[in-house]
């Protein structure tokens, strides 16, 4: 899997880059607008991920950019700018998913992870880690063939555990990614608790392994060894 | 009071006092004219009166009028006092005194004296005291009615440009976004006026989009070095050195660049409606609405077991941006939230035109009028911004509703008025 990151301020990229290239990808990086269009327009990538505000021009030009070309890249806008203008300008374009900044690098690879499986349904459907099995377009999950039934908020947090699979997440970016904005009026870390407790009994109940570890003071690992 | 009408009683109270001083000598004046006049009459009567002296030779009384007042007797004994002077003379027809004016002289003639009397009666003064009055009451009024008039159209014409620039003034508004310009106009001191004011509005246009541009720049400009610190610390977390202590600073400055970009967000969102950069405009059912956000908060509204209430016989419909109608309802919706006590209730009544919030909870610690200022808290509750309200504020100005606050029957009470 090919990633190119398009993203001038050096301290994010490089995070970003070597988040990434631990997750497994391929990641290509420009910083400037004309570095970005000529890779872009060069190499064939699965995913990129492009800055809005860019030294010498403007990453919705390289959607355009891409999209003339007739690309099959699944394309993240990641921008300083929440703007709803921006956001279904770039939408329109046809990006594929709009992140704003400060964003966590545990939602943004749940993201990109999201995008590369619908790019590619023609290959595998589901997503399999050792006896669970999770079927994205029909959001079911199976246990050792037994399917679970799961509320909307514990499927998403399975998946989005699944997606960061052996990375520390914390309940902050859990909580962002379960309730986004709204995430800040509550006192969500009880109610990850709630949500997580319920989703762990679900799972054990059907002689599912207990995968999500607590870290203290952090947050939650979803280890799976191997 | 108006200008106008001021201008108009000064002139009337100098004019007072002028016409009263005015009338007073056309009194005396009249007085003696007309004094003079018939001194003037008696004193040819006298002469005629001398001839026919002359010519009779008699020494019976003459009559020289009908009412014998006037009349030519021989003198015997002690004269009297000849000369003018004013007297009464009853006057037999209509029954009273009238003043007249009497001329007594002595005239000799072969010998024996004659006592001549000359009577003529005389204007009375109060007809000519009513005559003046109303001859003045009547230049009064048409002074007054004049200066009316006058006032009127000058009002029309003369004040005209003044008025235009006040009322384009009361209508000017900066966080419309407009640039005024106050025409020129060819009286000096207008003129004057309205490029002191293109001026004044000019300079203040510039300094109010520069600050609100700053605040909206300096908001966006920090979240790009928030992200680079958010990022660091996710990759430091999965370090698997990390001992407990380490792990609970982390989670400490996670929790800060947490807030920090909340902040952060509420900050431009707050800028951005004070730009007014959202401009869709939908007919947005808040009973709807309502529905929506109270289901986001579902889970937390149980958590902290408070009876939610929703009271809406009939659908409100606003004309507004949608998302704005949501992040309204939201922040007041969290507010009742948040300072809202365990068991406690949340009121919400959709009313004609009307929103109401209403909770239970401790009574406030600030002034009310404080309530909508930024950063303004109530209890230095950790997880408030302190710029809900303020948000509220902002999206209610921007489409002139009223969002007005109460406390009564330990409920506390948000209003919005959407007329």
């Amino acid at each position: 899997m090919k990633i190119l990151l398009i993203e001038d301020e050096a301290g994010l990229r490089q995070t970003i880059k070597h988040y990434l290239h631990q997750e497994g990808y391929v990641v290509e990086s420009a910083a400037d607008f004309n570095k970005a269009a000529e890779k872009a327009g060069v190499y064939d990538y699965d995913c990129i991920l492009v800055d809005i505000t860019l030294p010498a021009g403007s990453g919705l030009d390289i959607v355009k950019q891409l999209k003339d070309k007739g690309s099959k890249a699944g394309i993240i806008i990641i921008s300083a700018k929440n703007s709803s203008t921006d956001k279904i300008r770039g939408l329109d374009l046809g990006a594929d998913d709009y992140l704003a900044k400060p964003f966590d690098l545990a939602e943004l690879n749940s993201r990109v992870k999201a995008l590369i499986r619908r790019r590619n349904f023609d290959g595998n459907k589901y997503i399999t880690i050792n006896e669970i099995e999770i079927s994205p377009e029909q959001r079911q999950v199976k246990v050792n063939g037994e399917s679970v039934n799961l509320t909307a908020k514990e499927y998403d947090l399975l998946l989005f555990f699944i997606s960061n699979k052996n990375r520390v997440i914390s309940k902050n970016t859990i909580s962002e990614h379960l309730w986004g904005d709204d995430s800040d009026q509550m006192d969500s870390h009880d109610f990850i608790y709630v949500h997580l407790r319920n989703l762990r009994k679900k799972l054990i109940e059907k002689g599912c392994a207990d995968y999500i570890k607590t870290i203290y003071g952090i947050g939650y690992n979803f280890k799976v060894n191997g | 009071m108006k200008l106008i009408s001021k201008t108009l009683i000064y002139y009337l109270l100098v004019s007072l006092p002028l016409l009263l001083v005015a009338g007073l000598l056309s009194y005396f004046l009249i007085k003696t004219e007309l004094r003079d006049g018939t001194d003037e009459t008696l004193a040819s009567d006298k002469a005629q009166a001398e001839k026919l002296i002359q010519s009779l030779n008699t020494s019976y009384p003459v009559y020289l009028s009908v009412d014998s007042l006037s009349n030519i007797k021989l003198s015997s004994g002690a004269k009297l006092k000849s000369g003018y002077s004013d007297t009464l003379v009853f006057n037999i027809e209509e029954g009273e005194s009238v003043s007249a004016r009497m001329l007594r002289t002595y005239f000799s003639f072969n010998g024996s004296t004659f006592q001549i009397t000359l009577l003529k009666t005389t204007m009375e003064e109060e007809e000519l005291l009513e005559g003046i009055l109303a001859t003045f009451t009547m230049i009064i009024g048409l002074l007054f009615l004049s200066f009316v008039i006058v006032n009127w159209l000058l009002s029309k014409t003369l004040w005209k440009p003044f008025y235009s620039t006040l009322s384009q003034l009361k209508k000017y508004d900066i966080k419309r976004h407009e640039q005024q310009h106050f025409n020129s106009e060819n009286t000096i001191e207008f003129n004057q006026l309205n490029e002191a004011l293109n001026k004044m509005t000019d300079k203040l246009y510039l300094d109010y989009i520069q600050q609100k541009e700053f605040t909206e720049n300096a908001s966006h400009e920090m979240q790009t070095p928030l992200a680079v610190v958010k990022a660091n610390l996710s990759l430091l977390m999965q370090s698997p050195h990390l001992k407990e202590e380490e792990m609970n600073q982390l989670q400490t400055i996670e929790n800060t660049v947490k807030k920090l970009s909340s902040l952060n967000k509420a900050l431009i969102l707050l800028s951005k409606i004070e730009n007014n950069q959202f401009v869709d405009s939908e007919t947005v059912s808040i009973k709807t609405i309502v529905s929506r956000v109270t289901g986001n908060f579902a889970e937390v509204i149980q958590s902290k077991s408070i009876h939610l209430n929703i009271e809406s016989s009939e659908d409100l419909y606003v004309k507004m941006d949608p998302a704005l109608a949501e992040i309204l309802l939201t922040n007041l919706l969290q507010n009742a939230i948040r300072h809202n006590k365990s068991e406690g209730k949340i009121i919400i009544a959709i009313k004609h035109n009307q929103l109401e919030i209403s909770n239970t909870g401790e009574p406030l610690n600030i002034p009310k009028e404080d309530m909508f200022i930024r950063f303004k808290k109530n209890d230095a509750s950790k997880e408030s911004l302190g710029l809900g309200l303020s948000i509220v504020n902002g999206i209610t100005n921007l489409y002139g509703f009223k969002v007005s606050y109460s406390y009564a029957d330990s409920l506390h009470r948000f209003k919005v008025d959407f007329t």
